[in-house]
């Protein structure tokens, strides 16, 4: 069946449901308070339907109903009543408030559940705190607001980088540990833009998440964006602005000072100054900006909810040529076709563009490292100008690698990535029986990306003479989604049921393309035009295709608002994997103990809520792409009988049993309210089993002679285990002035169980150029990822070694001291060790809130303590050739023995004295509002104005040496995955920023 | 009624999408299996051998760094170069070298791709005198590999069929040294009896190609009587080869010029567009730094310059020195007067007082990429030269002080004598005669390392003669070096190891 016909019998379907109106009538009626003071804003529902009103100012409603229905009346804060029509016109309602304020309601996959139902580890993050500060990619609002949830930006502060998100640690080796994220019940969708969110959920244990079967185990991140409400039109208008700096600068040598040290210290002696004195730092910083402006409106009537949103985003980045830009547009609409008939679309759209400087480059030895701007601007010597006075050319390196100069680099280099990004989703909700509804989605996404860079021939070292290289790669991937499922409610005594059950089917495709050309007749082409070349580089295309299809079911069961149990299955299918293993199944389960409601506990003046919960379950990950099971060639193209001819190779040996990652996942919690709530506190504890983790397998000796040398295999067990802290407090609140504490704290222990043959899996993140063959290791019993090498013991003076010492072989005095583990008297590949961990101990946030009369002040603070960086940016400028850090003045010489910085001796040792502490204290965000006076704002017929000032980064506190300690370089910032392998690498990343911001919110 | 309406509706939402059997259906991915159809694939097949041997990693780059360095002829330029070079030529390289690494990885790759092109040709009916043609290639290509691997590094991993079991060949045990020669006894017997006499380019093996490493093979193991009987065969069919010595010797190391003498080559076309594939870095790695004598965007790199004493000792008067070596640069422009090597450091302190090899960088062809980077080279692996030299060679250590042995080395030298075509002859290097055993001997290793000279040969002499301890004294030509025996074989990479630790048995 093709699409058009799949379109049209949809249609038909839809044209098919006759409406069922019937004796329907128009209520209406005041719904107030305890103390009869109206209250606008109530949700007016008629149950088990989608039909509803809200109040207005003045807490009235009208709704069309009939008899024998019912209404419910609920608001937040207060406990919602529900009544039923028995002819009635009017109906008064007095709401009480709600102490213990838990009837909030969390999204959860395919429904929702009241928060106090639920029996597994969630953590929500509301439409406030996502607006506190003006976010490029609103995933930064999830950074320190949950426990167990660390949030990193991919790179620093690049517009436009990729932010990743992890919870509960790293559940696999190969495989993203990248959480799903689910868009107003869109499986794998991008996430819309901060100012359009109602709420964001990040579901962390199995009981929560196996209803996403395979693609649960790193959690799930649900995200709602904002609907319409019934009454009156409401228009907003926000608009903010921020300035932007480096949060930090590194003391280099100047020009004198290098040229002095090469001289004196470097063992360069003959080296000639050049004329330039340059601090390259200072020419490539810059006063970054953001600007970001949103225009919503929304509204509805009885039957009709609409919200439309349009946002750009503009950022100029702290190192010049780089920024980012994106305009966004969303819309919902929800309508109520008939009383049991609601359908609804979900619209979103954007476009965006990002101008960035090459950062995190993979030091590709080919042209010394030198495509990356950042580690550029601290390697290259000091004593050059961008031009050469004599030929009027881009400088070049004048010791070391040959590479160009980061200004060129930066300015000339273009590099320019388009995103298109655009979904919708359909979708139908019919009441077949009062307690009994079909939910149909139909959604469609496609990102069309396409990445075009051109290295000008004015690039000596980088072009390589070619005459300019110019490349276009294009992806265009496209999801197909439906999912179908009944939702059955019913109360049978004490107790009430909840069963839901569906189908699903997705279908992904990727389609790739890149074509390049060299030697151009002009520079000003760029990428635009390939035909003005001599050369043609060899065009690429290729096609992905994936297809998921699943059956799911949940069962909730509540007894007398006691004893709660949750049980969900999912059975999943993936054409990725081999035939054998297309289909797995992930059960879960759930139980919860609501304690404070038992007799005992009732009324407690100090106790007004405790909960126990416990969970068990299974979710998977998909941790191969497709068709990588299978055996194959590859293609290369080569030089035969003196042509370039295609061959094929031997790429990959086949793999027919390779089959999902399954995490078996253990959460008990527990939630404690005391004082009325004034004290909040939920301790989870969880432990995750990860098997059969899909391990390329680089243990495997490259004289098998394939082009990828490595295959994958489910050989693998890792253990995450770890205890998170969430602590609540209202400290003082009163009608002018409340302080409350939010208070978050999470540990988790990574530790690699199982790998194959128990054998050691050597890494390297370094960049390709230091050619070092390894930086990290995978080993038994220890976490993944830490740091591997020699471990250093100080400068050999020349004379005897110190016990358990040695030295490279060919040392001379001045070189350092590494511990001889293999007690061989001489230090090889042999008497490496693992030198450090790169997971934290402990992660925490803890934000104040402060309000007084019409003024909030919100200060958050972010920690993280004991995990260690490899600061490789350190390797370089201690190395000799290239500038250098201020320290190397006091290096090693025959006249300056007592140092402890060895011999500069250009070599690229990996060991212990380029790790440090990476522990931070940093005070993320301060924010100042203001809300004017509803009387002034009235005067200008607006409903509310909102002024805030806030600053990000402001202070940091740490003994990291480097630029940030928030590092995470991996070579590859376009991938939104850092792996979970590579971590606390520092090289070429864009620093992170210092920001003070300005926003402005006006509704009318 | 009502209650089929929903019903529809819920069949409807789930058939629209049917249930899929989830089979991958790739599109444009190569599967083994399926591939080879017919021999035209083989054939393709067997390209991948020869385009991994145009690779970097192999000759031009890596592995042929490794053994110019080795040698006792070349050394560092540039103090600052990478440690793997510099290791290389204290020999002090470790078993983490990474251009060790590199190499013995391309290597392999040649290896598998050579298997399986011979595997694929087994799974079509075909007739052995239309397909052993074709897969001759692959067993040449296999049997020159594994002549580098062995030479570097003794008794390694060897494989002749494509591996089906990862498993199992990750756990295989080192075949032994005098086991691996006789496979590629038999892989260059073999291609030797189905290769035609010649082809249309010299980067494709031809019969000589696998007779002259026939001979070259023997040589190294020792077995004289057949070196010796495999390049008289040789000598006697080099018409039907179309092979002969070329007169001007210049012309061998000038891109430009297709001579008779190579017999088989990695021919460069100056062709960067695929890279690593496609580009050769010998030309930059010898070059001298900021010199423009070769065009303004031409200087080199400097990474590699023969010992002083190479050019000091090396008689004046010999034409194949003046080939061999660049002693004066231009530097500042490409017009600008000749800079004697005296001055080449003040230049640039990467540079060391001290003649450049010219073999490549003189004559270099078209050459799209600054510095030299994607020459038009054609890199001789074997010439008619060194086929005389070894039937030399080998008939000394056989039948000592024959005429015809002088004959052999004297066509070689007369050529040097010759010089350019149409200059008058220079007296020097003189024919030999009357030499006795040991002293032609010596000799011969002397001429192998002045008429080869950084043609990548002298590391293997070196190792099959067992000269370490001579030419790496303090009157060696770089000056003394440590070396000890264990030297002869490079480590095999560690990783290796880590991964098979019976390669450290």
């Amino acid at each position: 069946m093709n699409l058009k016909t799949k379109l049209i019998l949809i249609g038909i379907l839809f044209y098919n449901i006759s409406l069922f109106a019937q004796d329907k009538y128009l209520l209406s009626g005041i719904v107030s308070d305890q103390n009869n003071v109206p209250i606008p804003g109530v949700n007016v529902i008629v149950a088990n339907t989608s039909r509803g009103a809200a109040t207005d100012f003045d807490g009235n409603y009208e709704l069309e109903v009939k008899a024998g229905e019912k209404i419910k009346f609920s608001f937040l804060g207060y406990i919602s009543q529900t009544v039923t029509v028995t002819g009635q016109k009017k109906i008064n309602i007095s709401l009480a408030e709600d102490a213990s304020q838990l009837d909030e309601v969390v999204v959860v996959g395919y429904g929702a559940r009241k928060k106090s139902d639920i029996t597994g580890a969630v953590s929500s993050v509301k439409s406030e705190e996502l607006a506190a500060f003006p976010l490029g990619d609103a995933t930064q609002a999830l950074q320190g607001r949950a426990a167990g949830v660390v949030v990193q930006s991919n790179n620093g502060g690049e517009p436009g980088a990729p932010i990743s998100i992890k919870i509960r640690g790293n559940t696999s080796i190969n495989a993203s540990s990248d959480p799903l994220i689910v868009v107003d019940g869109f499986v794998g969708a991008s996430m819309p833009q901060a100012n359009d969110i109602e709420s964001m959920e990040v579901l962390k244990d199995a009981s929560a998440t196996a209803i996403y079967g395979s693609r649960g185990s790193n959690g799930v991140v649900m995200v709602t964006t904002k609907k319409g409400k019934s009454g009156k039109l409401s228009v907003e208008l926000n608009t903010s602005y921020s300035v932007q700096n480096t949060a930090n600068k590194l003391d280099l040598l100047n020009a004198d000072e290098f040229a002095n040290y090469q001289q004196t210290i470097a063992g360069n002696p003959g080296y000639v100054q050049g004329s330039g004195d340059t601090d390259w730092q200072d020419l490539l910083y810059r006063t970054g900006s953001t600007a970001n402006h949103q225009f919503s409106f929304s509204g509805g009537s009885d039957n009709i909810n609409f919200y439309a949103s349009a946002n750009y985003f503009k950022q100029d980045g702290i190192i010049i040529n780089s920024d980012f830009e994106k305009l966004t547009f969303l819309s919902n609409i929800d309508a109520q076709v008939t009383d049991k008939l609601k359908l609804g679309m979900n619209l979103f759209g954007s476009i965006g563009a990002k101008n960035g400087v090459s950062t995190q480059s993979s030091g590709d030895s080919a042209n010394g490292g030198g495509d990356d701007v950042i580690s550029l601007m601290f390697r290259f010597t000091p004593d050059r100008g961008i031009k050469d006075p004599l030929t009027g050319k881009n400088t070049t390196n004048s010791i070391g690698e040959n590479v160009d100069n980061p200004y060129a680099v930066a300015t000339e280099r273009v590099n320019e990535t388009k995103t298109d990004n655009y979904r919708t989703n359909l979708y139908a909700n019919y009441d077949i029986l009062e307690n009994l509804a079909f939910k149909t989605t139909f959604g469609f996404s496609s990102v069309n990306e396409t990445i075009g860079t051109y290295v000008p021939s004015t690039l000596l070292a980088n072009d390589g003479g070619k005459g300019g290289t110019a490349e276009i790669n294009n992806r265009r991937s496209t999801t197909l989604l439906s999912e179908n499922y009944l939702t059955y409610n019913a109360e049978i005594g004490k107790g009430a049921l909840t069963l839901l059950a569906g189908y699903s089917y997705q279908k992904n495709k990727t389609f790739r393309f890149g074509a390049g050309a060299q030697d151009f007749i002009d520079d000003d082409f760029s990428f635009y035009n390939l035909s003005g070349s001599n050369v043609t580089l060899i065009p690429t295309s290729s096609l992905t295709e994936q297809e998921i299809q699943s059956q799911f079911g949940r069962m909730n069961y509540d007894y007398d608002d006691k004893y709660l149990l949750t049980a969900t299955v999912r059975r999943d299918g993936s054409s990725n994997f081999a035939k054998n293993e297309k289909y797995a199944i992930f059960p879960s389960g759930a139980i919860g103990w609501k304690i404070s409601n038992e007799n005992f506990l009732k009324g407690n003046d100090k106790i007004s809520n405790l909960k126990l919960r416990a969970s068990y379950g299974l979710t998977g990950n998909q941790a191969i792409s497709a068709y990588q099971s299978l055996a194959s060639f590859d293609n290369i193209s080569g030089m035969y009988g003196g042509d370039i001819v295609s061959a094929v190779v031997p790429n990959q040996a086949a793999n027919a049993d390779l089959k999902w990652e399954t995490s078996y996942q253990t959460n008990i919690g527990l939630d404690l309210g005391m004082l009325n709530n004034k004290i909040s506190l939920s301790l989870d504890y969880y432990n995750i089993d990860t098997k059969d983790l899909i391990i390329a397998d680089t243990s495997q000796p490259v004289y098998l002679g394939f082009l990828t040398a490595a295959s994958l295999r489910n050989v693998g067990e890792v253990n995450n285990k770890g205890f998170e802290i969430n602590l609540n407090t209202k400290n003082i609140y009163n009608e002018n002035f409340s302080w409350t504490t939010d208070f978050n704290w999470a540990t988790n222990k990574n530790e690699i169980i199982t790998l194959l043959n128990g054998k050691d899996i050597l890494l390297d993140a370094s960049p390709s150029y230091f050619s070092r063959q390894d930086t990290h290791i995978l080993r038994e019993g220890e976490a993944a990822g830490v740091f591997y090498g020699f471990e250093s013991r100080g400068v050999w003076q020349g004379s005897t070694l110190p016990v358990g010492t040695a030295t490279l072989a060919g040392a001379v005095a001045g070189d350092p001291l590494y511990t001889d583990v293999d007690e061989s008297g001489v230090i090889t590949s042999d008497d490496r060790k693992i030198l450090g961990d790169p997971n934290p101990d402990y992660t925490f946030g803890i934000t104040n809130s402060f309000t007084y009369k019409n003024f909030d002040l919100s200060i958050f603070f972010q920690g993280s303590q004991g995990g260690e960086i490899f600061n490789l940016t350190n390797v370089q400028l201690y190395n000799g050739d290239s500038n250098a850090s201020k320290d190397v003045l006091n290096a090693w010489t025959p006249t300056n023995t007592s140092s402890n910085i060895p011999r500069i001796a250009n070599r690229r040792d990996l060991s212990s004295r380029f790790i440090e502490d990476g522990s931070y204290i940093r005070l993320k965000n301060i924010a100042l509002g203001y809300n004017l006076p509803e009387a002034i704002t009235e005067k200008f017929g607006m409903s509310s104005v909102r002024i805030t000032v806030s600053a990000q980064n402001l202070l940091t506190f740490t003994n990291y040496s480097g630029l940030d300690p928030e590092v995470n370089y991996f070579a590859d910032s376009s991938s939104s995955s850092t792996g979970n392998t590579t971590q606390g690498f520092d090289f070429g990343n864009y620093p992170t920023i210092r920001a003070v911001n300005f926003s402005l919110n006006l509704k009318f | 009624m009502k209650k089929y309406k929903y019903l529809f509706l819920l069949i409807g939402g789930l058939s629209i999408f049917g249930c899929s059997d989830l089979e991958e259906e790739p599109v444009g991915i190569l599967a083994p299996e399926s591939y080879f159809t017919s021999l035209d694939k083989v054939q393709i097949a067997v390209q991948g051998a020869f385009a991994y041997m145009h690779n970097r990693y192999f000759l031009t780059r890596e592995t042929g760094m490794t053994l110019m360095l080795r040698s006792d002829m070349v050394e560092i330029s540039d103090p600052n170069t990478s440690l793997d070079r510099r290791d290389h030529n204290s020999l002090t390289d470790a078993a983490t070298n990474d251009q060790t690494y590199q190499g013995w990885k391309i290597m392999y790759q040649i290896i598998a791709s050579a298997n399986q092109a011979i595997a694929g040709a087994d799974q079509l009916n075909e007739e052995a005198a239309v397909k052993n043609p074709i897969i001759a290639q692959a067993y040449f290509a296999r049997a020159f590999t594994y002549f580098h691997l062995v030479q570097q590094f003794g008794a390694i991993p060897y494989f002749d069929a494509p591996i089906d079991n990862v498993q199992e060949a990750s756990n295989v045990s080192k075949t032994p040294v005098a086991d691996v020669y006789a496979n590629i006894i038999a892989d260059l017997k073999f291609a030797k009896e189905w290769l035609p006499n010649t082809q249309t380019n010299k980067s494709i093996p031809a019969k000589s190609a696998a007779s002259a490493f026939l001979a070259s093979t023997y040589l190294t193991m020792g077995d004289y009587p057949n070196a010796y009987a495999e390049a008289k065969d040789f000598i006697g069919k080099k018409g039907d080869y179309d092979i002969d010595l070329e007169p001007d010797f210049q012309n061998l190391f000038n891109a430009d010029i297709v001579t008779k003498e190579p017999i088989f080559i990695l021919d460069y076309t100056g062709d960067s567009s695929l890279g690593n594939y496609s580009t050769d870095y010998l030309v930059p790695l010898t070059g001298i730094r900021k010199d423009l004598q070769f065009g303004s965007t031409q200087e080199g790199w400097a990474v590699m310059v023969p010992a002083l004493k190479v050019y000091t000792d090396w008689d004046p008067l010999d034409y194949r020195r003046a080939v061999s070596f660049n002693a004066t640069a231009k530097f500042g422009s490409v017009t600008a007067p000749d800079t004697p090597y005296t001055g080449f450091f003040a230049a640039d302190s990467r540079n060391k007082n001290q003649p450049y090899i010219a073999k490549y960088t003189r004559f270099r062809g078209a050459t799209p990429g600054a510095e030299g980077r994607a020459s038009s080279t054609k890199y001789a692996m074997i010439r008619y030269a060194e086929v005389l030299l070894i039937a030399a060679e080998a008939l000394n250590e056989v039948t000592p002080g024959t005429t015809e042995a002088d004959g052999y080395v004297n066509q070689v030298r007369k050529r040097a004598r010759d010089g350019a075509v149409g200059s008058v002859p220079s007296l020097v290097p003189a024919n030999v005669s009357g030499l006795s055993q040991t002293d032609f001997r010596t000799m011969i290793l002397e001429e192998r390392r002045l008429e080869l000279a950084f043609e990548q040969k002298r590391w293997y002499d070196i190792v099959r003669r067992k000269l370490g301890t001579t030419v790496f004294s303090a009157s060696g030509l770089e000056g003394a070096k440590t070396f000890t025996d264990a030297n002869y074989l490079i480590a095999i990479p560690a990783n290796e190891v880590i991964n098979n630790p019976k390669l450290g048995l």
